[in-house]
């Protein structure tokens, strides 16, 4: 259960004829994961060719995703009703279904685009008109002269003055930024030469005939019919993606299975008259898959187990290079499987290794539901988690509903138990009763105080700290204690792990001296940690009775553990000694994320107090206050999420887990086809 | 404000500079691992994971200033 399944190697020699239907067989079985054929290790086998329906296959495939891409249609994330028949689907595309869509969709298409050019140009002329629109000339006047040249473009400047001196007629539009200029042809450059000092860019003038401004209205209305053609087309477009779009993606999910089904022999050996197929399959599964390929192919193959592959690293010495990995198929059960995912979030698991999702379905909620510790924000996070975990369906979505909902369930049992604290107030306290004078009386407000309430004995009972719960504010030592207490258990079961780990890839004398040793400085640390603080913090007398003692072990224990490990590591082990004595104080976080947000929450409820209590705005006071209260928790709540959760990660990643985890697996991942919008029907072959 | 001595206030204030000290390294060192990190994440969004740990590990600095404010104020260094 800890470590991932345990896996075989089997080797399948068969007929090339039948190589389709050994695919079929190999995908119903959902377990072989194939090891890709590398060319060159086997004599007399070459890669095999990818099989004569897939290119057609994947030409139309390539077709229809470009339909997808111009009617937006995403496959990945349609999931049709009613899906259709597997065997249907085959028979329309047998009948040249992707074409005739294709042919259609692209006819529309087609008219779509000349539309959109035909505006592009329209548009481009009004624009140029427009430029024109104040030069009081006629648009059919601009052209069509035997000896006048008309030069027209844009300008700096009214240029009339300066081509006073060569004879030429100059209009120039209201800002003066266009002219027109009627010139003789012989005295056209002179007019240019002139021109260019008033940095002149010569424009090319539309046909057209009578008043600029009518053909701009002209133009208007052109554009208008043209817009409306546009609109028509794109209506027609929606049609037609209404029509198509449940056979489309049921037409491309048929051609990626049988692309992907016809490009197997991509992956395999195959030689003249046969092919090889070298697999993992799970070893709980390898007599199941022998049996099953053999009633499939009637017999007419040949299954064999090459081997159960050990989580010896010996073992892969020897190996080939491509039997060398070995793919990781995580083994846990339905509550353990959402925790799959943070530790995928680093890489998977090594074949060779403990799977951490276990511990971490442990640590990971326990340390959130520690640093939130508030039944007032605890309940809030399992009815988001159990929601969650109802109406989620991404796998990423339903592990952070899970943690939210499991971390919750902790976040409640510290609350109450622990804590005995809802929004940031104990349930009982010692302040005096009533709303405002719990406030003057400069002691700790609770529930019970500012109401005025009397808890029954039994209910005050429940909380520890004589009745109050533990104070995140007032009793940080003794918290502080527990944080450091929490990580010492928590780093050892990290290297309690390595060790394993060690010990199943190298044997137990290995292991002793990669993890044993450093167990053992841990140990001996721990306790020089713990006697150096009852001395310099706690004030009692380092050189005598037990401190002494314990001191004078845990060096003994660091000199020996170290020397163990220098065997392995070299002098670098001594140096690895004050990180592993951070490792452990990190664990204060615990305490300072709860204690940060009960300060927070300390000093929210004294404004909404304030405000409420002392009445000072009267009934609006109230509201006020109430809506602040509301507020300002929830923004605790959210950073509890933020703060509380990557902290508890963090606490896995770093401080636990890099005690052990390797990690980069390569994950188990079977020949497989998920149908989603096409279904196989009883009836079929 | 009676009761309290000059001492107190300046073990306040050591504390606070503690704390508030290492949040400024810890600060500029997670600057830095935190832009490559983003950037990384952009390339290739399997390295999620490995960022995240990069980006806590200065984080540590900032507990340790904590601790300390924690001892001064509470333990108390007679």
């Amino acid at each position: 259960m800890l470590l991932p399944e345990s896996m075989s190697r089997i080797v399948i020699v068969g007929n090339k004829s039948r190589l389709d239907e050994a695919t079929d067989a190999l995908y119903s079985l959902k377990v072989i994961h194939l090891i890709d054929h590398t060319v060159g290790t086997d004599e007399g086998f070459s890669i095999g060719a990818p099989r004569p329906y897939s290119e057609k296959a994947s030409e139309r495939l390539l077709s229809l995703r470009a339909v997808e891409k111009e009617l937006s249609i995403d496959p990945a994330k349609t999931e049709l009703d009613a899906p259709s028949s597997a065997k249907d689907v085959r028979a329309k595309i047998s009948a040249n279904s992707v074409e005739a869509i294709g042919e259609e969709v692209f006819r529309v298409l087609d008219r779509k685009s000349g539309i959109v050019q035909k505006i592009t140009e329209e548009k481009a002329k009004k624009d140029t008109l427009t430029l024109l629109e104040t030069i009081p000339v006629d648009l059919d006047l601009y052209a069509g002269y035997g000896s006048l040249a008309v030069l027209t473009g844009s300008v700096r400047d009214d240029p009339t003055q300066a081509l006073a001196g060569i004879e030429a007629e100059c209009f120039v539009s209201a800002d003066k930024k266009m002219a027109a200029v009627f010139v003789r042809k012989a005295k056209r450059d002179d007019a240019l030469r002139i021109l260019t000092d008033f940095e002149y860019t010569e424009m090319s003038v539309p046909e057209g005939k009578g008043a600029v401004k009518d053909n701009i209205a002209q133009a208007d209305s052109r554009l208008a019919a043209l817009n409306a053609e546009l609109d028509a087309v794109r209506k027609e477009l929606d049609a037609l993606k209404g029509k198509h779009a449940a056979d489309i993606v049921a037409l491309d999910e048929e051609l990626s299975i049988s692309t992907e089904k016809g490009e197997l022999p991509l992956r395999i050996a195959t030689s003249e008259h046969s092919f090889i197929i070298d697999a993992w399959v799970p070893t709980a599964k390898v007599t199941a898959t022998v049996s099953g390929m053999e009633e499939k192919m009637g017999g007419n193959i040949f299954v064999e187990v090459q081997e159960d592959r050990s989580r010896s690293l010996h073992d892969v010495e020897h190996a080939e290079p491509r039997f060398k990995e070995t793919p990781t198929k995580m083994n846990n059960g339905p509550y353990v499987k959402n925790f799959e995912y943070p530790v995928k979030l680093l890489s998977a698991p090594k074949y060779q290794e403990l799977d951490p999702s276990i511990i971490l379905s442990i640590f990971f909620p326990l340390f959130f539901g520690l640093m939130v510790g508030d039944i007032g924000y605890a309940i809030p996070f399992i009815i988001l988690g159990a929601f969650g975990l109802k109406t989620a369906k991404s796998k990423d979505f339903r592990a952070i509903a899970m943690i939210l909902f499991f971390g919750g369930l902790w976040a409640f049992i510290f609350g109450f138990f622990f804590f005995g604290e809802m929004f940031g107030m104990h349930f009982t306290g010692e302040g005096a009763p009533g709303l405002l004078t719990t406030l003057a009386s400069d002691k700790m407000v609770s529930w019970e105080s500012i109401f005025s309430l009397n808890f029954p004995d039994w209910f005050v009972n429940i909380f520890p700290n004589h009745g109050h719960g533990v104070s995140k504010v007032n009793d940080v030592t003794f918290l502080l204690q527990v944080s450091i207490y929490i990580g010492i258990v928590h780093i050892l079961t990290g290297f309690a792990i390595g060790f394993y780990n060690a010990k199943i890839q190298h044997g137990m004398r290995e292991a002793f001296f990669e993890k044993g040793g450093w167990i053992i400085t841990f140990v001996g640390l721990v306790m020089f940690a713990w006697a150096l603080a009852q001395g310099m913090i706690f004030g009692k007398d380092l050189m005598a009775g037990l401190p002494l003692y314990i001191l004078l072990t845990g060096v003994v224990l660091m000199v020996i553990g170290i020397s163990v490990s220098i065997k392995k590591e070299g002098a670098q082990a001594i140096l690895e000694l004050p990180g592993l004595f951070g490792n452990i104080l990190s664990y204060a976080r615990l305490t300072a994320i709860g204690m940060s947000k009960a300060g927070m929450a300390m000093a929210f409820n004294y404004i909404s107090i304030v405000l409420i209590g002392a009445g000072l705005g009267g009934i609006m006071g109230i509201i006020i206050g109430l809506l602040m209260f509301c507020f300002l928790h929830l923004v605790i709540w959210v950073l509890a999420i933020i703060s509380a959760g990557l902290h508890a990660l963090r606490l896995q990643y770093v401080e636990m887990m890099s005690k052990f985890y390797v990690g980069g697996g390569k994950e188990y991942e079977p020949l497989e086809i998920k149908r989603k919008n096409t279904k196989i029907v009883e009836t079929e072959v | 404000m009676a009761g309290y001595e000059i001492g107190d206030g300046l073990i306040a204030v050591g504390a606070g500079l503690a704390v508030g000290l290492a949040g400024i390294g810890a600060g500029l060192g997670e600057k830095d691992v935190g832009a490559a990190a983003v950037g990384a994440i952009t390339e290739d969004m399997s390295l999620f994971g490995k960022c995240i740990v990069l980006i806590v590990l200065p984080e540590t600095i900032v507990i340790f200033g904590l601790v300390i404010a924690f001892m001064l104020l509470f333990v108390g260094i007679s």
